[in-house]
């Protein structure tokens, strides 16, 4: 669940990136963040990460109080969300299974957990048969596939995918964009923030649009029925 | 946490042979300061041994008043014993006194001065622990009843007192000066190891990887560093003393103690210093980095 409430960001530079942006996510949405680049989506990552705090505001992150959270609980706060990068980052020198692995070993996880987690989520994504692979054997959408199985690997509560098909070509795009929606029906809340207006339309999720730091409109997911009208 | 440790440990000694180039270029620098600081401490031993030395055998004889007999000497010899400061009191008869002159003199003034004409006192040498208390320790001897003069060796004893002291002095300087560089090199080596694993701790950072977690395997990666370089400096040492002893006793008369005395607490000190300076400098410049550039997860 991720509650704004009247959240601003200056940065040291003067440059206002959020302006009294207040908005509510929900435990198990699917969402689009969408905005051309400058609008505020890195921002409202970099807040929800807690890489950034606010100016000023109240951010409220799976039950965790950002703006007032310690710097030694940060890390309890990120082992409750998965991240997907735009650029992949995955690491050259390890075939899939370790990078997928490797996420695992960062939070401490046990030998004998890595060995039944890891084939377990590569095969979710349909990479079962490549897990030997390095990065640079796969296409960009299965090195993106890679990226959201390591996202998922530790089980989060929520998959942030910070452009996540801006380096896939477009039919990849939607293959990807599905994956998600099929970890959605399972429980995991979706933050999807890209700037591929096209591509959000033909999906009839939930769309927050933000433009020069300001929330400038939210429409309701249509896939999904909606519970009061 | 406890799980992952061996993992830790094991991403250390691969990111150490990884680096390699700048594992080796450090594990160099690190001997050299080492090997300077054990010369040091091993120049300081040998000082202190030496004063040790010429301490013992720098005995200041004391001369009683002519009249003392050898049973007065006896008493206040155990005075003279009971003094703080003396470690060792050697009676010399005045009999055994004049016969070290039997060569030197003609020999008929030398049954002359047998018996009765013996123009020496009976005296005592005595062997001062601590030649930095000459003075203090003089005058109490002068004071005692029977007691005539002593032969003065003060300004030895205050020569060696003073070299002594420099030389404990320049080489806690050298050593303190040594460490500082030591930890500011192994502090550079790991951060350059760092910088190449950016992306890996951003990673690790933003899966929720705890900055102590993040640290290991830099510490363990400084740590071996510090072992290899210790263990190297020890050995060499070992290898290089008795020679440099030999040469060096050859033109001065000093006497050296033998490596193998030390032996066993030098490789303790070279192994547990490089330790605790790689240990040291590794989290030196992992600190700074996760204070700064190892927040950023998407910036970078």
């Amino acid at each position: 669940m991720i509650e704004f409430r009247n959240v601003s960001k200056v940065y040291a530079t003067g440059t206002h990136a959020l302006n009294k942006a207040s908005l509510t996510i929900d435990k198990g949405e699917f969402v689009f963040i969408v905005g051309s680049s400058g609008a505020g989506k890195s921002t409202f990552l970099k807040l929800i990460m807690r890489e950034e705090i606010p100016t000023s505001g109240s951010i409220i992150v799976n039950d965790m109080q950002l703006d007032k959270l310690k710097r030694r609980h940060v890390p309890k706060l990120r082992r409750t969300m998965g991240i997907v990068f735009q650029d992949f980052r995955l690491i050259d020198k390890m075939t899939v299974y370790d990078n997928v692995a490797f996420a695992m070993h960062a939070v401490g996880a046990r030998g004998r957990a890595i060995k039944k987690r890891v084939p377990y989520i590569l095969e979710l994504v349909g990479l079962e048969q490549k897990a030997d692979r390095y990065p640079s054997e796969l296409s960009g959408g299965e090195q993106q596939r890679v990226g959201l199985a390591r996202a998922l690997v530790n089980n989060p509560r929520m998959i942030i995918a910070d452009e996540p098909t801006g380096n896939v070509d477009p039919e990849m795009s939607y293959e990807i964009i599905e994956l998600l929606s099929e970890i959605n029906k399972r429980g995991t809340t979706i933050l999807i923030v890209t700037h591929q207006h096209d591509l959000v339309q033909s999906f009839g999720r939930r769309v927050i649009t933000i433009d020069k730091g300001v929330v400038v409109s939210d429409t309701k997911d249509t896939e999904q029925p909606v519970a009061e009208e | 946490m406890r799980s992952g440790f061996g993992y830790l440990v094991k991403e250390g000694i691969k990111s150490l042979w990884n680096n390699r180039m700048m594992s080796i270029a450090s594990i160099g620098v690190l001997i050299s300061c080492l090997l300077l600081t054990g010369v040091a401490e091993l120049l300081t031993i040998n000082v202190t041994h030496t004063m040790d030395e010429i301490g013992g055998t720098n005995v200041t004889r004391v001369f009683f008043d002519d009249e003392i007999t050898d049973r007065d000497a006896v008493y206040i010899i155990d005075e003279i014993d009971r003094m703080k400061n003396v470690t060792k009191t050697a009676f010399v008869d005045k009999n055994d006194a004049i016969k070290e002159y039997q060569e030197k003199l003609r020999e008929d003034l030398y049954e002359h001065m047998l018996g009765e004409g013996n123009p020496f006192p009976h005296a005592v040498d005595v062997t001062l622990r601590d030649l930095g208390e000459y003075d203090a320790t003089m005058a109490d001897i002068l004071a005692l009843d029977g007691v005539d003069s002593a032969r003065d060796t003060r300004e030895i004893a205050q020569r060696l007192t003073n070299l002594n002291e420099l030389v404990s002095t320049v080489s806690l300087w050298i050593v303190i000066a040594l460490v500082v560089i030591s930890v500011f090199i192994i502090s550079n080596s790991i951060r350059m190891t760092m910088y190449s694993r950016r992306f890996e701790i951003s990673i690790m950072k933003s899966v929720g990887a705890t900055n102590t977690f993040v640290r290991i395997p830099f510490v363990v990666e400084g740590m071996v560093i510090g072992l290899i370089s210790g263990a190297i400096s020890s050995a060499l040492v070992m290898l290089v003393y008795d020679a440099v002893a030999k040469a060096v006793r050859n033109i001065v008369a000093i006497d050296f103690i033998p490596y193998s005395q030390v032996a066993w607490w030098m490789t303790l000190a070279f192994i547990g210093a490089g330790i605790l300076i790689g240990a040291l400098g590794s989290m030196v410049s992992i600190g700074r980095y996760l204070r700064k550039e190892g927040n950023e997860l998407l910036g970078w």
